[in-house]
């Protein structure tokens, strides 16, 4: 038994980039699971990848399989066996099988009986003879979506595959997997240095490749250019716009990565700058500068995968690539300015937004009505959040949008200020779209917050509305995306609006054209239930998320407010013994339900304890309704921890359930206080 | 030295014509129909279906009536050309293959950045898709790289390998030239021809026949009848006169579209229509080369 490291390479045509990583991932995982399998050491697994190859290095693999204990029980002796001891031919064809002489077998005695059995070794198959089928097990279960054919073979992989290569140490590890014979053949750069090389030991595949200039370590090729684009905007006074996925995608589109800069002409610059972001990300996979005003540059940096004394070729034929595509950007801008963002609400009507709730230009309409409302609630320019609304889905009729819908709200921010809109409302037309996504930032400004709840809420209606209800994953209008947008905004800028009175008003603006019944409990329900979601993903318990959700406050800041509170409520000394009085309490009154009508007859209380758990409450109440008037949920929860001492000697020294109908009655009246007083904050007996 | 002139448009045709014929493959002929793209000639498209081998390259016209932009754009026509070449089986150095045309074109692989960037290609309309690349040059998409998986609804057995050159483009990037029209045609004795002096009153005519003057109803008519006629000729087991009228269909579609005549879920159903038309040929196709025995499949090479 011996050590080595093992390389193994599969040398394609180029990978699809997005899938890059996770084909190298996935590669070192299934040889990793059969090597386990396998029952062959190891000490680590590590993968490479490029657009034209895929490789699993792994360290410090033993030589052999383990030998294996091979156990096995044969026939019963009685069947082994006949009348004169003599062996049967059934024993001795099960011997034979296994490679023993009758006499050598031994015998497995249970309380079932004895049976022939068969103890030995199996000797560990070498890392060479079980290399092959690894591997192709491992290729042949990569997730691939579109797997293809090419040529004549009927062989399946995400791209042709050319060269196969497994060095265990040193020695070429025979062997064929999709066809294609083991060799030491490894490909190079496409075009810079040998295209084939002879590969001596798994160690120098690193080295050797960045001889023939590829650079096959993924998270090297990556932080490399990282660290030239960087320096390059750094030698312009600028930062490059480079997010992680962009910077993938390029990352698995090379393997001789070279940094260049380029120009394009400043008249471009006209343009907002978020089209010209998108045509050179999104189509040319560049990384735009900007400087330190946050102004886009008239440059932008991008990889190239060859390494010329003539860069300027590369970088005057790339400058020649982007400039019909930003003219494209100009000339919509420059098309889109001679009409307002108003003269196009008549084309929103050829637009459906959906077939039963009408056109784009019905939705305009009504998101306005709503936005006015919304800022009406908010004591906020009533006037201007109508505007926005009415103006909010203009800038899809745009040719700019048409041609990059990601810049939709953007571009109309901009035509809005053109078109003299106040900032207020061009900016709404932007932010209505917040939340886009989990994490992102949210509208601000009332008139934006006003505009983004109305789209919000007029589709959870409408599509509530004419039941097409989220069901598992299908939430084909993003519903649920929308509700926690609605509850982020409203709790974040703690407003004081109600889900009811919006579910109502959008449902008044939708006319006929949705079903009204349950309708509003459904989508208030709905946004509620997207709370659990919310607070647990920020480590919040679902006992306190349950203690709000029973009693269903509709306004959200309201419902932020109290789960702040009964989570530091939990904390306290008295939390445990209150949370279960409390569940004492419901039990008896769901077993014995009294009318809220019933007062305290004070006449009736004849225990001391309950005239102080009486007072106490009386006391309470008054501190508690002026803490919950002015929403300070966790000073309410303060004064109702205080009632722990008279509720546990009330639970002490009363018997509530007496003869005495009318002194029960009085009894079970002041549990029903004590519960409501609770309930002002939660339901405390769901806590754990 | 290059044994024709790449900075000219007929040059740089000759160029590739030249160097696939090297390679083996059958210079065919432009396709006489109007269709949207070299696909659809029936060299690629019905000869991908089935077992016998056969490669091919030609220059076909394409017409994209959406694409028209009066002549006033530079770099959009809604007439324009592809350089097609088809190699069933795809050889296992195809990509190379390719490589070499580029070189033959003038360019050198050690000084320009070329890269095949994942591109996948679907045709609703003729059932077919494929797995492939853009090839980019300096950035610029000059050529579409496929291996059909699909064509017609029948599995591709074995593959074709499809590469379809942009001629403009290609040209455009060669000559240096920043509008389609004032690419060099050729540069001869006789004078020099740009591709304006050929096609501008073309482009600007045909764009106003497509946006203004096609008529709606008649080829809505059309429409019909081009399908009724291909389901006929099914039945009376005509695979290629068929598909003749596929293509017409889909060219009358493609009209109808730039005339804005088709709603967005009505369109969906015609390109429905259109691909149940193809499906049928391609299968009525397959069984006619099957009753025939695959004549090509014989030849000894």
């Amino acid at each position: 038994m011996n050590f080595e490291n093992l390389l193994i390479e599969i040398g394609t045509e180029e990978l699809p980039p997005k899938s890059l990583i996770k084909l190298a991932s996935n590669f070192a995982q299934g040889i990793e699971s059969s090597l386990k399998e396998a029952d062959i050491d190891y000490s680590d697994v590590i993968w490479f990848a490029t657009p034209r190859r895929l490789a699993v290095n792994v360290k410090q693999l033993a030589s052999m399989q383990k030998d294996r204990l091979i156990e096995k029980r044969g026939p019963a002796v009685t069947a082994a066996f006949d009348s004169e001891g003599n062996a049967t031919p059934a024993a001795l064809g099960w011997a034979r099988s296994n490679n023993v002489n009758i006499e050598d077998v031994g015998r497995l005695k249970t309380d079932k009986g004895e049976w022939l059995f068969y103890q030995g070794s199996e000797k560990g198959q070498s890392i060479t003879q079980l290399l092959p089928g690894i591997v192709e097990a491992a290729l042949i279960s990569l997730p691939i979506p579109k797997p293809m054919r090419w040529g004549s073979n009927s062989i399946q992989f995400i791209r042709p595959i050319h060269t196969i290569t497994m060095l265990f140490g040193s020695e070429l590890v025979a062997g064929n997997v999709f066809g294609i014979d083991s060799s030491r053949m490894v490909l190079g750069h496409r075009f810079l240095g040998d295209k084939r090389f002879s590969l001596a030991h798994a160690d120098e595949y690193l080295t050797q490749l960045k001889r023939h200039f590829v650079l096959a370590d993924y998270v090297e090729r990556k932080e490399y250019i990282r660290k030239e684009v960087n320096a390059l905007a750094a030698s312009e006074n600028a930062t490059a716009d480079m997010n992680e996925d962009l910077l993938d995608e390029v990352t698995a589109l090379v393997e001789w990565p070279v940094a260049m800069t380029a120009s394009f002409d400043e008249s471009f610059l006209e343009v907002p700058k978020e089209a010209l972001i998108y045509t050179m990300k999104g189509d040319q996979k560049y990384f735009p500068l900007i400087d330190d005003n946050g102004l886009l540059l008239a440059r932008f940096i991008f990889i190239s995968n060859i390494e010329t004394k003539y860069p300027d070729l590369i970088v005057s034929g790339n400058e020649k690539v982007i400039r019909p595509r930003l003219a494209d950007a100009q000339f919509f801008y420059a098309s889109d300015k001679k009409h307002t963002l108003e003269s196009r609400l008549a084309s929103l009507d050829t637009i459906l937004f959906q077939k039963q709730l009408g056109t784009l230009l019905d939705k305009s309409k009504r998101i306005s009505t709503l936005s006015g409302l919304i800022a009406k609630t908010l004591h906020q320019d009533e006037v201007s959040a109508s505007r926005a609304g009415l103006l909010s889905k203009t800038d899809l009729m745009t040719n700019m949008v048409m041609e990059f819908p990601d810049v939709q709200g953007i571009m109309g921010m901009y035509y809005a200020k053109l078109d003299g809109e106040s900032v207020e409302v061009a900016n709404a037309l932007n932010e209505q779209y917040k939340p886009r996504f989990s994490g992102d930032s949210l509208p601000l400004t009332p008139i934006s917050i006003a505009v983004a709840l109305a789209d919000k809420i007029d589709t959870l209606v409408g599509i509530f509305g004419i039941g097409q209800i989220p069901k598992g994953d299908k939430d084909p209008f993003a519903l649920r995306r929308a509700a926690i947008g609605v509850l982020r905004i409203i709790i974040e800028s703690k407003l004081a609006l109600d889900l009811n009175d919006l579910v109502d008003n959008s449902i008044a603006a939708f006319g006929d054209k949705v079903k009204t019944q349950d309708l509003k409990t459904n989508v208030v329900d709905f946004i509620l239930a997207r709370f659990k979601a919310l607070y647990l993903e920020q480590g919040i318990g679902v006992d306190v998320i349950q203690a709000v959700l029973e009693i269903r406050p509709t306004y959200p800041a309201e419902f932020a407010a109290r789960i702040e509170a009964i989570n530091q409520f939990k904390t306290n000394d008295a939390a445990e013994a209150l949370a279960a009085a409390n569940k004492r309490v419901a039990n008896i009154l769901a077993k014995n339900p009294i009318s809220a009508a019933n007062k305290i007859n004070i006449d009736l209380l004849t225990e001391d304890a309950e005239v102080r758990l009486v007072e106490a409450l009386n006391t309470a109440q008054t501190e508690v309704e002026g803490f919950t008037d002015a929403s300070d949920y966790t000073n309410a929860l303060n004064v109702l921890a205080t009632l722990r001492g008279p509720i546990d000697s009330f639970f002490d020294s009363v018997m509530v359930m007496v003869d005495d109908p009318a002194v029960r009655m009085n009894r079970l009246s002041i549990l029903l206080k004590l519960r409501s007083l609770f309930l002002t904050c939660g339901d405390i007996s769901l806590l754990s | 030295m290059q044994k024709f002139d790449c900075k000219t448009f007929q040059g740089l045709i000759l160029a590739l014509q030249d160097y696939w014929a090297r390679q083996g493959c059958v210079i065919i002929q432009p396709l006489d129909m109007e269709v949207g793209a070299g696909t659809f000639h029936p060299m690629t498209f019905l000869r991908s279906i089935g077992p016998e081998p056969m490669s091919s390259a030609y220059v076909q016209p394409c017409r994209r009536p959406t694409d028209g932009r009066y002549g006033e754009n530079p770099n959009r026509l809604q007439h324009y050309y592809q350089f097609q070449v088809m190699l069933k089986p795809s050889p296992d150095n195809i990509q190379d293959l390719y490589l070499k045309s580029l070189e033959e074109l003038g360019f050198d692989p050690l000084v320009n950045d070329i890269r095949f960037v994942e591109d996948n290609w679907e045709s609703p309309t003729l059932g077919a898709w494929g797995l492939g690349w853009e090839v980019w040059l300096n950035g610029m998409e000059i050529t579409q790289f496929t291996y059909f998986q699909q064509v017609g609804g029948i599995e591709c057995s074995p593959v074709t390998g499809e590469i379809t050159y942009g001629l403009e483009r290609l040209a455009m990037y060669i000559q240096g030239v920043d509008s389609i029209y004032d690419l060099i045609w050729t540069n001869g004795p006789m004078g020099t021809v740009t591709y304006g002096d050929i096609f501008l009153q073309n482009e600007i005519e045909q764009s106003t026949y497509n946006f203004e003057h096609a008529d709606v109803e008649a080829m809505f008519a059309n429409f019909d009848q081009y399908e009724k006629a291909s389901q006929q000729l099914i039945a009376e087991n005509l695979p290629l006169p068929a598909y003749e009228q596929v293509m017409k269909a889909s060219h009358v579609f493609n009209l109808l579209d730039a005339r804005h005549a088709i709603s967005v879920t009505e369109r969906q159903r015609y390109i429905l229509r259109v691909r149940a038309l193809s499906k049928a040929c391609a299968e009525s196709y397959f069984k006619a080369r099957e009753s025939l025995g695959f004549p090509l499949c014989k030849k000894d090479n």
